[in-house]
């Protein structure tokens, strides 16, 4: 026994010198290195860049594009892919009483099914597939920075890939698509009423995609000022990067599955005649709680 | 556009969304809500057959509590019937014996009867043989004392007689 504790105690404290010998290693480097590291841009260049995708593009068949749709696809196939793997490998070994991996994926499908019937108990069937999906994209779209795969712009300069959302196109594209798929819900579920409800939100597809786009903006924003300077490098990128990144990946994720769950719920909602007096009542009460809280996220 | 608002990318990101949305409805969330909804409904089954099967031993049970019930009553009834024929019986066995005894008993007065008349019959025939008797003897003897003294003697004779016999 006094043998094997001594061994051990040994094999600690190699393990901790190597530690310290490869971090002090990689300190002189970055140090010795630094010079020779010249950004070609300027950090305001870098941020308004990140910003507004002018002069970083990425060829895509041809088409010049901006990273964060590259970013997209590579999420996508990634997701498809992962998608099928579980469809082909994991799907036909389900059990009922479900192992770790099988507890996992019902519990986002019945997470995303639940909120929708919940928030819409009418009609929920499209509305659960259409937040699942943008759920998920969001989500992994956003931790998707955290991998920075580097990829050549069209001028030659390596950028790293940028979350999907954090490019105001993709923000608009799935706030306008979340404003359609709550009309389209209106629509069938109360017909030219439904319609109407919708069009009263007319400002809702404008603050779904800002806020989508500035919190995910903002995010890669302080990132790219952390990386930008060498001193900040060290232990902040964990919090930075990682934290804050999966923090508003959850936040965002849940803020734009719910205002869509939300509004979708209550255009779709069918019309019932009311008489006068419950119809005066109720009005009052909406003007004492007239919105979800959430929508203030 | 300000803020480079390009449509093109806005359309590219629509078209990759909806290849996403499309595919994982398909290949993922349906598939899984499929297998949740069928575990589902084989658990509400089972929980149907269980609640079934625990209705019909509750049913079981109360018919069970019913007839043991109803069992109490037979037997209560055949009890009470049981005890009416036994007293029924007695009562006709008490009957028959009690005119058994009556039959027995007007038999033997009426042997009694016969039987004391058989003896006076046969005292009143002794009595008028001995008188007869006494009668001849006196008729026959000359001296009417004698003839006293030999009736006192054959009477008390005869007395002895009669209290051996």
């Amino acid at each position: 026994m006094p043998e094997e504790a001594k061994v051990s105690k040994k094999k600690k404290i190699v393990a901790a010198v190597v530690l310290v010998a490869i971090a002090v290693a990689l300190i002189v480097g970055i140090v010795l290195t630094d010079p020779l590291y010249t950004s070609p841009e300027s950090i305001s260049e870098v941020m308004e860049d990140a910003v507004l995708h002018e002069d970083n593009k990425v060829s895509l068949f041809g088409f010049p594009v901006n990273p964060s749709v590259i970013s997209g696809i590579a999420v996508t196939i990634a997701i498809l892919l992962f998608a099928v793997i579980v469809r082909v490998f994991a799907l036909p070994r389900f059990k009922d009483i479900p192992g770790k991996f099988q507890l996992f994926i019902e519990t986002v499908v019945g997470l995303f099914d639940g909120l929708a019937k919940k928030n819409s108990p009418h009609r929920n069937g499209f509305l659960g597939a259409y937040i699942f999906a943008a759920g998920v994209y969001i989500f992994v779209g956003t931790m998707f920075e955290l991998v920075g795969i580097p990829v050549e712009t069209t001028s030659g300069i390596s950028v790293t890939l940028p979350a999907p959302l954090a490019d105001i196109n993709g923000a608009i594209a799935l706030g306008f698509l979340s404003y359609f798929v709550i009309l389209s819900g209106g629509v069938v579920g109360a017909g030219l009423r439904g319609v109407g409800r919708t069009l009263k939100d007319f400002s809702l597809p404008i603050s779904m995609s800002f806020r989508l786009f500035g919190a995910l903006l903002s995010g890669m924003l302080v990132t790219e000022l952390v990386y930008y300077y060498l001193a900040l490098s060290f232990v902040l990128p964990v919090i930075v990067g990682v934290l804050f990144t999966v923090l508003h990946a959850l936040i965002q994720t849940y803020v734009l599955v719910m205002l869509t769950s939300m509004f979708y719920g209550e255009v779709s909602e069918p019309y019932v005649k009311k008489d006068k007096k419950h119809k005066s009542a109720e009005k009052h009460g909406r003007l004492h709680n007239k919105r979800p809280v959430v929508q203030e996220v | 556009m300000p803020l480079n608002i390009d449509w093109q990318q806005i359309l590219l990101h629509l078209l990759n969304f909806l290849i996403l949305a499309v595919g994982l409805y398909f290949i993922l969330y349906k598939p899984v809500k499929a297998f949740m909804k069928k575990r589902e409904e084989s658990y509400a089954e089972r929980e149907r057959k269980t609640k079934d099967a625990l209705s019909d031993a509750e049913k079981s049970r109360e018919q069970y509590a019913e007839k043991l019930a109803s069992a109490e009553d037979d037997i209560a009834e055949m009890k009470k019937q049981a005890f009416a024929e036994t007293e029924a019986a007695r009562a006709e066995k008490l009957r028959d014996a009690q005119s058994e005894a009556e039959s027995i008993v007007a038999e033997a007065r009426k042997k009694a009867e016969k039987e004391h008349d058989r003896m006076i019959s046969g005292v009143s025939g002794d009595i008028r043989d001995i008188v007869t008797e006494l009668a001849d003897k006196v008729a026959l003897s000359s001296d009417v004392n004698d003839a006293y003294e030999q009736f006192l003697a054959s009477a008390e004779k005869e007395e002895k007689d009669d209290g051996k016999d």
